[in-house]
């Protein structure tokens, strides 16, 4: 009796013409796209094409936010010849300058102190970190009120605890951009010293062993080891700083309204009073449209850095 | 209930028996800039004591504008901004909060803000979820392409064009409460929550998947039965994001919300003053404590989920 039955079988033979290889083609992937497909008209519904629009819309005479005619550079001329936008240029380096002498600075300072700490460490942690919960317009509208003009406001009460005079911090054009970073950086500063915490962790120990032995002081091995060894989260967080500088918005909006006299106007802001103040949404987009340019350029050296931290 | 009291009590005190003592927390310190050792010495001593001052007064810092803010709208209207400073209100009467709770109608306003934060966390995880999945998971040809697009949009804020979304979402005609549709929709297109995603589903073993696929699971089934289940870490963070989010978006609601009836809790402290503005007693301590109830959820949520809100923003931060 034969044990085993022979079967003889043939592999289906694949065919290979193109409508057949276009049908594989199809049938393999229609599932992943159908996926994909409402994820993506969001997309670009919400973020890609008005990317695009947006340069469309500030070559363009607007009226009640419709295309009317094609005006070439006008809406640019018109942004450039407005001494509100140099203002908001200038405003936004000096912006960028405060934040990197405040914003940058004191959170890594903060950082490396927390780093060492073992009392109160989870404390010390969540107290820094309770203003990043807080939405940024309750913020806003909290420090305005502190930053009120009067001798009654929190502000001037703790200036004369040193027998200071009363301010008037937001209605001075030179303290009203420096008071603003400050109420920035009393925002974001604890999720920054959360990320060089976590950074922080990760230095190896081993080589303050080493610097010991090799008579290093405190300060020497912070310079030498620890900032070198934290240098790409350093980069990254230096440019994330600055890139969120250029998107000020609520803080001269609600704080200032762009005031005194300009002094604290960003570009953000310009292209939200272009648009919804000045009803002119053609300056507005050419602003939108500079501001757009100058992120991605950023953006694309923040992509480099995290590659190149990465590897 | 007092059972759970009892819970927390024994919680907390095997917690305080089971802590290092103080002294020898700092002795056996062998990790970071200065070690224990060197701790023996006064110098070092002394720069400790000045690390925790430092960090006390950042602390202080961070803490008492909040404090204060709570604590002035107890105040009478003339005495917050009266010279000369004080901290404390002469009483804390919280009768004064349930009456501004219902002067200003926040009731209905909290609704509001609850049904933008249910939509916006629902359609974060849906849509991004989704698309996170595809591009990780199921790789379609052209996912590299997606990818890309949505990496080169990555840092451009919507703000920048606000000009066309104002316009495109206006077009739409939306009246009532279909105008929360493309403000909970937004939250669907965030190429930060995907990133957060798509980098947890690419730790996801193939194998699984692949097993999976071979008892007969179509892609949805995958996701649902499979895919979300393993990732609700990431999930939940996503949400919590999401929900602290939107709770504290102001831009595009204050845009495009017309109707008073349809404002969330920022546009209403937003424009307390022209809401107020008939009523003659509305008060800055009034104003104040307004300003303090929108506060109140977004403290309570991280309460809860402190854990989850500080350890993947530190974590997540980095990784873009």
């Amino acid at each position: 009796m034969n044990k085993y039955k022979t079967v003889t079988a043939e592999l289906p033979k694949v065919p290979t013409t193109f409508g057949h290889r276009l049908k594989r083609f199809l049938k393999r992937n229609w599932g992943g796209w159908a996926i994909m497909i409402p994820s993506l008209v969001l997309f670009a519904f919400f973020i890609w094409v008005p990317l695009i629009e947006n340069i469309s819309y500030s070559f363009y005479e607007i009226k009640r936010f419709e295309r009317q005619s094609f005006v070439g550079f006008e809406n640019y001329a018109r942004v450039f010849n407005d001494p509100a936008f140099g203002k908001a240029v200038v405003n936004t380096f000096l912006y960028a300058l405060w934040s990197i002498v405040i914003g940058f600075l004191l959170p890594l300072f903060l950082g490396l102190l927390l780093s060492e700490t073992v009392h109160f460490k989870s404390l010390f942690r969540i107290g820094l970190y309770i203003p990043n919960i807080i939405s940024g317009m309750a913020v806003v509208l909290m420090w305005t009120n502190i930053l009120d003009g009067s001798n009654g406001s929190m502000i001037n009460g703790f200036l004369s605890l040193f027998g200071a005079e009363p301010v008037t911090v937001l209605s001075n054009p030179k303290w009203v951009i420096p008071v603003i970073v400050l109420v920035m950086t009393w925002r974001g500063a604890g999720g920054t010293v959360l990320i060089y915490l976590s950074a922080l962790q990760t230095v190896d120990s081993t080589l303050y062993e080493v610097a010991k032995l090799d008579g290093a002081g405190v300060f020497r091995r912070i310079w030498n080891v620890t900032l070198p060894s934290i240098r790409p989260t350093i980069k990254l967080l230096f440019l994330l700083q600055i890139i969120s500088v250029f998107q000020v918005f609520y803080e001269p909006m609600v704080m200032t309204v762009g005031g005194p006299d300009n002094a604290s106007i960003s570009l953000m802001y310009l292209c939200y009073r272009y648009t919804f103040i000045d009803h002119d949404p053609g300056a507005g987009a050419a602003v939108g449209v500079m501001l757009a340019i100058i992120i991605g350029a950023l953006s694309i050296v923040y992509f480099a850095l995290n590659r190149s931290t990465k590897q | 209930m007092k059972k759970l009291f009892v819970r927390i009590g024994d919680r907390i005190s095997s917690a305080w028996r089971k802590r290092t003592p103080f002294k020898n927390c700092l002795r056996n310190k062998s990790e970071g800039i200065i070690t224990g050792m060197e701790y023996k010495k006064w110098p070092y001593k002394l720069l400790y004591v000045g690390i925790l001052l430092v960090l006390c007064a950042a602390v202080l810092t961070a803490v008492i504008p909040v404090l204060w803010l709570f604590l002035a709208g107890f105040k009478d209207a003339q005495d917050v901004f009266k010279a000369p400073f004080t901290f404390w209100p002469k009483s804390i009467n919280l009768g004064k909060v349930v009456e501004v709770w219902k002067v200003v109608g926040f009731g209905k306003y909290f609704l509001n803000t609850l049904i933008l934060v249910i939509g916006s966390v629902v359609c974060a995880v849906f849509f991004n979820g989704l698309l996170a999945y595809a591009v990780s998971i199921v790789k379609p040809c052209g996912h590299k392409v997606v990818y890309g697009l949505i990496m080169a949009s990555y840092m451009i804020p919507a703000v920048a064009s606000l000009v066309p979304l104002y316009a495109n979402i206006n077009k739409l005609g939306l009246t009532g409460y279909a105008t929360f549709v493309p403000l909970c929709l937004l939250y669907g297109a965030n190429s930060y929550y995907f990133m957060m995603i798509k980098n947890y589903f690419d730790t996801i073993p193939e194998a699984l998947i692949e097993s999976a696929r071979i008892d007969g699971a179509g892609n949805m089934r995958i996701f649902f039965s499979m895919v979300l289940p393993l990732s609700r870490p990431i999930i939940g963070v996503v949400s919590i994001f999401a929900m602290t989010a939107a709770w504290a978006d102001f831009l595009l609601p204050y845009l495009l919300l017309q109707d008073q009836e349809l404002y969330t809790a920022m546009v209403v402290i937003y424009n307390l003053n022209s809401i107020m503005g008939n009523m003659s007693d509305f008060g800055i301590d009034k104003y104040l404590i307004a300003v303090a109830i929108t506060i109140l959820p977004q403290i309570a949520l991280f309460a809860i989920f402190q854990r989850q809100i500080m350890g993947t923003g530190a974590k997540s931060g980095i990784k873009g």
